[in-house]
């Protein structure tokens, strides 16, 4: 079926050997569409941004930082075209010995909060805008910040689970984590005997498929169509779909990014790595 | 006292593991993790039994937490446990459906043979112990063997056709399934052919053991004249009416044997997908041949006078024995499965171990 099309070439981060397995999967799916795609892996967030704007690739898996770093380069010129279903109700959670007796965001205050990495929007940016918002100021509050992946690939999960770990260490009261990796560990009430979560934050928007002008909105829609026709009910789907995190495609939610544009703005957080 | 910080441990390690692949975990009561650092002191003055007491603890906090999260607690160890990325991919459902051990079900109705074949699999000859499974025993396993899966039934030996009930033996097997029963077809003379004719034409094939288009190749194993007989055999079966399957059995040196062979079975009439060619193996009385193990063979689960064996090319090799009770079927077939799956999961964590770099 797509012997003679051009493939849409999707940039994406390789922070685990999975996303091998991951794109091959999606390379497999788009073949048998009208919209082949192949690959192409980058060591970091800055380098895939890079490569999107210098036309290199034609889409990038951005992470939420990632996307809103590219608008503020591109000065608005790239287009956001489809998140997980996961992503657009994506949250942060702070969480904190269980039984500590924390009850709402309020309750750090003079409080020792661990922080993931400083690139980390869930794990770091948001939550300082969230204490902002909440009326706390930075005196307010103890901030550990946990740099475990700086200058990495800038997937911030492992200092996310640093940031548990000073908890359980006692290095700090509570520790605010994506909502992803907190599921990830606690899976319902495993850990109810050592941690819980005290406090969620408003829903706001993670990773997104980002694309530049270059692409026509023609080629857009019709690979949308198909990556949208992914279904969870298909075995064959299933398994990429699993391993991706999640269950469906949806249209990304992009007022779902505003919370952390402001947050970039009022840190000075700058628009490259 | 439990020590969740090994869990963080683990989702990070994962996060790094291909999905299929495994890592190990130490779950000691000294293991590293969160909140181990704090629980140092105490773990060191804790007695043996406090000690294994927190390393069960451990242990069941990473398998609930591999239950609910969809990874697999593969391995349980003295003080660790190995986390499979992922759920484990089944070896059976890899396996083409035909493939399935128990689909076919293997029976040695006895062990001596008119013949000594120098390459036999289960060393046969004149001289061997008949050790017949018996007519009650094939009947009680044709019995069950629908119920428990199987969709033919194969019988062998030794020679079958030896047997005085022979055809009790198979009318047993064809009015359950379909039943195939392998022959040299060199006895089909006098009681031994009035107890062919009796056979069900329908629901019986016969396979007659044939290695080359002229006698040369075909005696130099397996006697003077058989060649000859055995011709003569396969024309009988066939002007009786029976469906024959030929089967060769030719050394990896005699590929050029291939062509006039099958050329010479189309002018018996014998049709393509009725055509079998095997390699010899390496058991028996064959001093060379393939090398057959039981972690490197799919299993077709076998049945002979001695117990339930691995596969009938190696059903005299101690090393393919699975368990002496025959009965219940299902329990055998069962037990062959689970050995199958065991030796794919050991081949696969040693594929792990050993990249192919
Ligand atoms: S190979 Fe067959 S015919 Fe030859 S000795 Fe063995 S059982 Fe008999």
């Amino acid at each position: 079926m797509s012997d003679t099309a051009e493939p849409l070439i999707i940039g994406s981060v390789a922070y685990t050997p999975n996303v091998v397995t991951i794109w091959e999967g999606m390379r497999d799916y788009f073949a048998t569409t009208d919209t082949p795609i192949d690959f192409v892996l980058f060591s970091n967030y800055g380098r895939l941004v890079d490569a999107l704007i210098a036309g290199t690739i034609d889409v990038a898996w951005n992470t939420n930082l990632a996307y809103v770093r590219t608008v503020a380069q591109t000065d608005g010129r790239c287009r956001a075209l489809a998140s997980r279903d996961t992503d657009v109700v994506f949250s942060t959670v702070f969480v904190s010995r269980a039984g500590a007796g924390f009850d709402g965001i309020e309750a750090v205050r003079g409080r020792r909060l661990a922080l993931g990495s400083r690139d980390s929007a869930q794990a770091a940016i948001l939550p300082v805008q969230f204490l902002r918002e909440a009326g706390i100021a930075a005196g307010d509050v103890e901030l550990l910040r946990i740099n475990s992946d700086v200058g990495k690939h800038g997937d911030t999960g492992r200092s996310e689970l640093d940031a548990l770990r000073a908890v359980l260490d006692d290095r700090a009261d509570a520790a605010a984590i994506g909502l992803n990796t907190w599921e990830a560990i606690a899976r319902g009430d495993i850990m109810a005997g050592a941690l819980g979560a005290f406090w969620t934050s408003p829903e706001y928007s993670h990773c997104t498929f980002t694309a530049m002008p270059s692409l026509s909105d023609e080629r857009a829609e019709a690979w949308l169509a198909n990556l949208m026709a992914m279904d969870w009910e298909r075995p064959e789907h299933r398994a990429i779909l699993e391993l991706e995190g999640l269950r469906r495609w949806v249209p990304p939610k992009l007022d779902g990014y505003r919370g952390l544009f402001e947050a970039v703005a009022a840190q000075g957080v700058s628009d490259r790595w | 006292m439990v020590n969740h910080g090994l869990l963080l441990d683990l989702v990070e390690r994962l996060a790094a593991t291909p999905v299929g692949s495994t890592v190990e975990l130490d779950v000691s009561a000294s293991a590293a993790g969160g909140a181990a650092a704090s629980d140092a002191s105490s773990a060191t003055s804790a007695t043996a039994a406090s000690r294994a007491e927190e390393a069960a603890a451990n242990i069941d906090l990473i398998a609930r937490w591999c239950r609910a999260s969809g990874n697999e607690l593969a391995e349980v160890r003295a003080e660790s446990v190995v986390v499979r990325h992922g759920r484990r991919r089944d070896p059976l459902a890899l396996l083409d459906p035909s493939q399935l051990p128990g689909t076919r079900l293997w029976m040695y109705t006895n062990f001596d043979c008119n013949l000594r074949c120098d390459y036999c699999c289960v060393s046969s000859s004149p001289q061997t112990d008949r050790r017949a499974l018996g007519v009650d025993r094939v009947a009680r396993l044709a019995d069950e063997a629908a119920d428990a899966g199987v969709q033919e039934l194969i019988l062998t030996g030794g020679e079958p056709f030896l047997l005085p009930d022979i055809d009790e033996v198979v009318a047993s097997c064809t009015t359950r399934l379909p039943t195939t029963l392998l022959t040299n077809g060199m006895l089909f003379r006098g009681g031994r052919l009035e107890r062919l004719r009796r056979m069900d034409r329908d629901r019986l094939t016969l396979q007659i053991s044939l290695d080359s288009a002229t006698p040369e190749l075909h005696d130099a194993h397996r006697g003077p004249r058989a060649w000859e007989r055995a011709v003569g055999g396969i024309r009988l079966a066939l002007d009786e009416g029976f469906d024959v399957k030929v089967a060769a059995t030719l050394p990896a040196d005699q590929a050029h044997e291939v062509a006039p062979f099958t050329q010479f079975l189309g002018g018996l009439g014998i049709r393509p997908e009725n055509r079998v060619i095997r390699a010899i193996a390496h058991e028996g009385a064959a001093d060379s041949g393939v090398e057959l193990t039981v972690d490197s063979l799919i299993p077709e689960v076998t049945v002979t006078a001695e117990g339930v064996w691995w596969h009938p090319v190696a059903a005299t090799d101690e090393s393919h024995f699975v368990r002496a009770e025959i009965f219940p079927l299902a329990d055998a077939i069962a037990d062959v499965r689970e050995r199958f799956i065991r030796h794919r999961e050991a081949a696969d964590r040693a594929a792990e171990w050993f990249p192919c770099s």
